[in-house]
């Protein structure tokens, strides 16, 4: 039986960069020790895997680098429990395990030929880097039409991937975005208030277009309200949702909510999907 | 292959023989009378007067502390060691309702994502089924459509025939098992150890004191999510494991860190819906935070999400839960209550 | 018996009716005839649920602790040995008084359910338990079987300490001889597991522990263990990051380690109402682990079970300067 066959069994893997984005999330690169493993990952954007640490355990992270991008994984993690803690204390060079990719991630395929609005909250952004990276890529950029980005956080320095947000994307063609942190800041010039006020005040027009969200359940509580409003359909609006995982593989089953299984049929699901879901995440 | 007969003395000494060759796992009893599965070293070892093993056949399968890798982190490397494969098994001793169990957890460890520690066991372990001797007065099988001298799912079912067993011949490795053990097994008495099956299953059918009707009950309960019957029948539930503990289909699971300095496996352990933690999110937040959301959980699963999702039960009416939960929360009560309440 | 539970319904209709309390929890009948289920009357309707007889085992003590959160008003039907929870609850601040009526029952002893199913006849169907005083008749399809009550009396009513409960606001019926019986001391077991040389005595509770579960039922029917979370269930407790204490693991240290602990953390609040060895599912003798704490309280601190009053302070919870200091 080899390592690969195993389905719970983690691939050897090794931190190549740590990113510090805010104060307690640092975004980990990593490459997978055997090259061909490395080789053959494949990704959609939007999809999970098991990050391990020995001495400490496992948890479940969704890959925030763009599929596109072959050469690394990178994961944007918050120091929050006994796993990211021990992640948060290794250095370049530390190891780890990775076992995955799993879930279904976003369909970019339906997107295709359509305007894309993303609203992200804090460390909600990192999922949808990867669908972000992945339009944005010059393969991929005639696919989409126009690209909006509403991204705001608690503080400015909770604001994650503050390269790409603020110089990267708003430079790159017919994409826009808008930042917004949600107390006044001495260091902080732009917009002050939070995602969902944002979102009226900015006012992006629905018809056609898809919108993508993550953040907090409050954010997204508010901001699904918003997207009614403006015009968007339920089928068209699409959010990830975040469950315990011990398996990632659909067996261990703790993230159920009914008898769908977020490690299998989700973390993405539409509006649609999601009101048919019993309230129970 | 025909059917066979064996004598008691011969069966014996046949599962002494295959102890030599493979881990023989069969319903053995503590000091305490507790019959649970556990590996013998003899046929001499097993509680042959055994009614139901308290722990079903599944912690075979899925044991409930089960070792998935090693690792060694020593030099700042990183090797991970896969375990050795299981050794050949026979289980011995499995009733129609835990057969029926094993085949309702088959398609959860099968699928997109293999999970090889339970498909090898079950690759590997030769199951024989025993038809059951009486009906105890919270087995309810029957309602969910097993006789108790069924043997689907068995490679080889024994009866009580006379002084032996009628032995059906199943599958391809429950024929292998006997051509490797031929003269252990006899052509005699095949009619009469197979009429006296008919006669048994006759008797057994007679003896059930518990029934349900089953008819409507999961469209009904997809119904129910918001029902306040859940929070009523949640507040006596005590949030132990022994309903899920003891159910031969549930499955949840925990993955756990065992180690010391840098070496270091990891353990896949039986968990349960019914513990508070079970869904806690390191952020805090729970989304089955209350007994009512847990309970909810389990009877859900048990009578409409295991259905879903495999086309099969999640109940075989083994009535373990009935017999042992403290509080008296009795599944076939909140069958009839689904049917019952508006 | 019967005017018991006319009493008791009568109070708990007249309490629900008047709004005093928001929900009565007693027992009411059972799936089958040997057993009784927890019951939480919220109206005066329900309170013709309520029963009471010898099957009424479950101490509802521990109930409690699911409402001590909220503000309303609660009554709770105990015995004699649940009633030592109640008050042990009210010292740890756990429920306030007032927010409590405590309905008490007198009790002649409580059977134990599996030595009445393993007189049932196979294939008969246990249909009513009548008992007449002296003996205990079971009522099948197949005929009457009278058997002396005592032979299906639980242990632990051999050793009863009190059968009257030793706090309550109403008593639903005139007090009952004890069930206790001459021969039981209350600690003979225990001095005869304390005679047991060192290795007897590490295979004795080898062998039990190695046979838990680890179904946690004794820990979450334990009116003692009232804690919001418990040590083994912590999400981040610093000190086990390194260790595998609270895992789910099921060996001998493990399981071990969960009883000792919570014997540990029961000393000094363990009213021994047998609850953990009740539904224990294999039968562990928890109670033989809690009893040798008791004796331990008893001999070294002259503490008596805890719960008989609320006056009596747990020998954990004060110092006193002649405390022996034996282990120093």
């Amino acid at each position: 039986m080899g390592i690969a066959e195993n389905c719970l069994m983690p691939l050897p893997a090794t931190i190549q960069q740590i990113i510090p984005e805010t104060s307690d999330v640092n975004t980990y690169r990593v490459t997978l020790d055997d090259p061909e493993a490395m080789a053959n990952w494949r990704n959609r954007p939007g999809q999970l895997a098991m990050m391990s640490l020995f001495g400490a355990g496992e948890a479940m992270f969704s890959i925030s680098s763009s599929p596109t991008q072959r050469d690394y994984l990178d994961f944007t993690i918050r120091k929050a429990g006994v796993v990211t803690k021990a992640l948060h204390s290794l250095e370049v060079g530390g190891k780890i395990g990775i076992r995955g990719p799993y879930g279904n991630g976003f369909p970019y395929e339906l997107m295709k030929g359509r305007d894309v609005l993303f609203v992200g909250g804090g460390i909600g952004l990192a999922p949808l880097k990867s669908l972000v990276e992945l339009m944005l890529d010059d393969q991929h950029r005639a696919d989409f039409g126009k690209i909006e980005i509403l991204y705001g956080a608690r503080s400015n320095d909770d604001l994650c991937f503050k390269q790409a947000v603020l110089e990267e994307w708003p430079k790159r063609p017919n994409c826009e975005v808008w930042t917004t942190i949600d107390r006044a800041e001495d260091t902080w010039k732009g917009h002050v208030g939070f995602v969902p006020a944002y979102l009226e005040e900015v006012a992006p027009k629905g018809e056609g277009k898809i919108a993508v969200l993550c953040g907090p359940p409050i954010m997204i509580r508010f901001v699904l309200i918003g997207l009614e409003k403006l015009g968007f359909k339920n089928e068209l609006i699409y959010s990830t949702l975040e469950l315990r995982m011990k398996c990632g593989v659909g067996k261990c089953g703790r993230c159920n909510i009914g008898h769908k299984y977020v490690c299998l049929e989700g973390p993405v699901f539409n509006l649609i999907q999601i009101k048919e879901l019993p309230p129970e995440f | 292959m025909s059917n066979k007969t064996i004598t008691r003395d011969q069966l014996a000494t046949l599962l002494d023989r295959l102890v030599e060759k493979n881990r023989v796992i069969a319903p053995v009893s503590d000091n305490r009378g507790v019959v649970r599965f556990g590996e013998i070293q003899k046929a001499g070892d097993i509680a042959w007067g055994f009614d139901q093993a308290k722990v079903p056949a599944k912690s075979h399968f899925l044991p409930q502390t089960e070792e998935l890798y090693r690792y060694d982190t020593s030099g700042g490397e990183l090797k991970i060691e896969p375990v050795p494969p299981p050794r050949p098994a026979v289980i011995f001793g499995l009733h129609p309702c835990d057969l029926k169990a094993v085949a309702a957890l088959d398609p959860v460890f099968d699928g997109a994502f293999k999970d090889v520690y339970y498909l090898n066991k079950r690759e590997r372990t030769v199951i024989i089924g025993l038809s059951c001797r009486k009906v105890l007065p919270t087995c309810f099988c029957r309602s969910y459509g097993i006789e108790p001298t069924d043997g689907q799912g068995a490679d080889l079912m024994l009866t009580e025939a006379g002084d032996g067993y009628y032995v059906e011949i199943l599958t391809p490795k429950g024929e292998a098992l006997i051509r490797d053990n031929a003269p252990l097994f006899s052509d005699a008495g095949v009619a009469e150890g197979r009429r006296a099956k008919d006669a048994l299953a006759g008797e057994l059918a007679g003896q059930f004191q518990l029934n349900v009707d089953l008819t409507g009950v999961k469209a009904k309960v997809d119904t129910m999510f918001e029902h306040p019957y859940w929070q009523e029948l949640a507040r006596k539930c005590l949030g132990c494991g022994i309903c899920t503990y003891l159910c031969p289909t549930c499955h949840c699971f925990d993955i756990i860190e065992s180690h010391s300095g840098h070496r270091g496996c990891r353990l896949r352990c039986w968990d349960s819906c019914m513990f508070a933690d079970f869904t806690l999110h390191t952020s805090s937040h729970n989304p089955r935070s209350t007994k009512k959301e847990r309970v909810r959980n389990r009877f859900l699963h048990k009578l409409s999400y295991h259905d879903e999702r495999y086309g099969l039960a999640g109940c075989v009416g083994c009535g373990r839960c009935i017999a042992e939960c403290p509080v008296n929360i009795d599944i076939t009560q909140i069958i009839a209550d689904i049917e019952e309440v508006d | 018996m019967k005017t018991v539970v006319d009493n008791l319904r009568r109070e708990a209709a007249r309490l629900l009716a008047g709004d005093e309390v928001k929900m009565v929890i007693g027992y009411a009948a059972g799936t089958d005839a040997a057993r009784t289920t927890p019951c939480f009357a919220t109206t005066p309707e329900q309170a013709a649920l309520l029963t009471w007889g010898p099957l009424c085992a479950n101490n509802l003590v521990k109930y409690l602790l699911d409402y001590r959160f909220e503000d309303t008003r609660l009554a709770v039907v105990v015995k004699g040995c649940d009633s030592r929870a109640v008050n042990r609850l009210l010292q740890d601040l756990q429920f306030p008084r007032q927010r409590l009526v405590v309905l008490g029952v007198p009790c002649g002893g409580q059977l134990d359910r599996a030595s009445i199913l393993s007189e049932i006849p196979p294939g008969a169907r246990l249909q009513d338990i009548e008992d007449t005083g002296e003996d205990l008749v079971l009522v099948t399809d197949k005929g009457r079987l009278s058997f002396p009550k005592d032979r299906f009396l639980m242990d632990k009513c051999y050793r009863c300490e009190t059968n009257m409960p030793v706090v309550a606001d109403f008593l639903a019926g005139e007090p009952v001889p004890s069930p206790a019986r001459e021969g039981f001391e209350h600690t003979a077991e225990v001095d005869g597991m304390e005679a047991l040389d060192i290795a007897d005595k590490s295979s004795f509770w080898d062998n039990e522990f190695s046979r838990c579960l680890r179904c946690t039922a004794c820990r979450n029917a334990c009116p003692a263990c009232s804690c919001k979370e418990c040590v083994f269930e912590q999400a981040v407790p610093g000190w086990q990051q390194s260790g595998i204490i609270g895992s789910k693991v099921n060996s001998l240290p493990e399981n071990a380690v969960f009883h000792l602990i919570r014997m540990f953390h029961v000393t000094g609040r363990c009213v021994d109402c047998g609850e953990c060895e009740r539904v224990c599912p294999v039968g562990i003798p928890l109670r033989l682990l809690y009893r040798k704490v008791l004796k331990d309280a008893r001999i070294l601190y002259g503490a008596g079970t805890p719960g008989m009053s609320t006056e009596t302070v747990s020998p954990l919870s004060e110092f006193r300067p002649d405390d022996p200091e034996e282990f120093m």
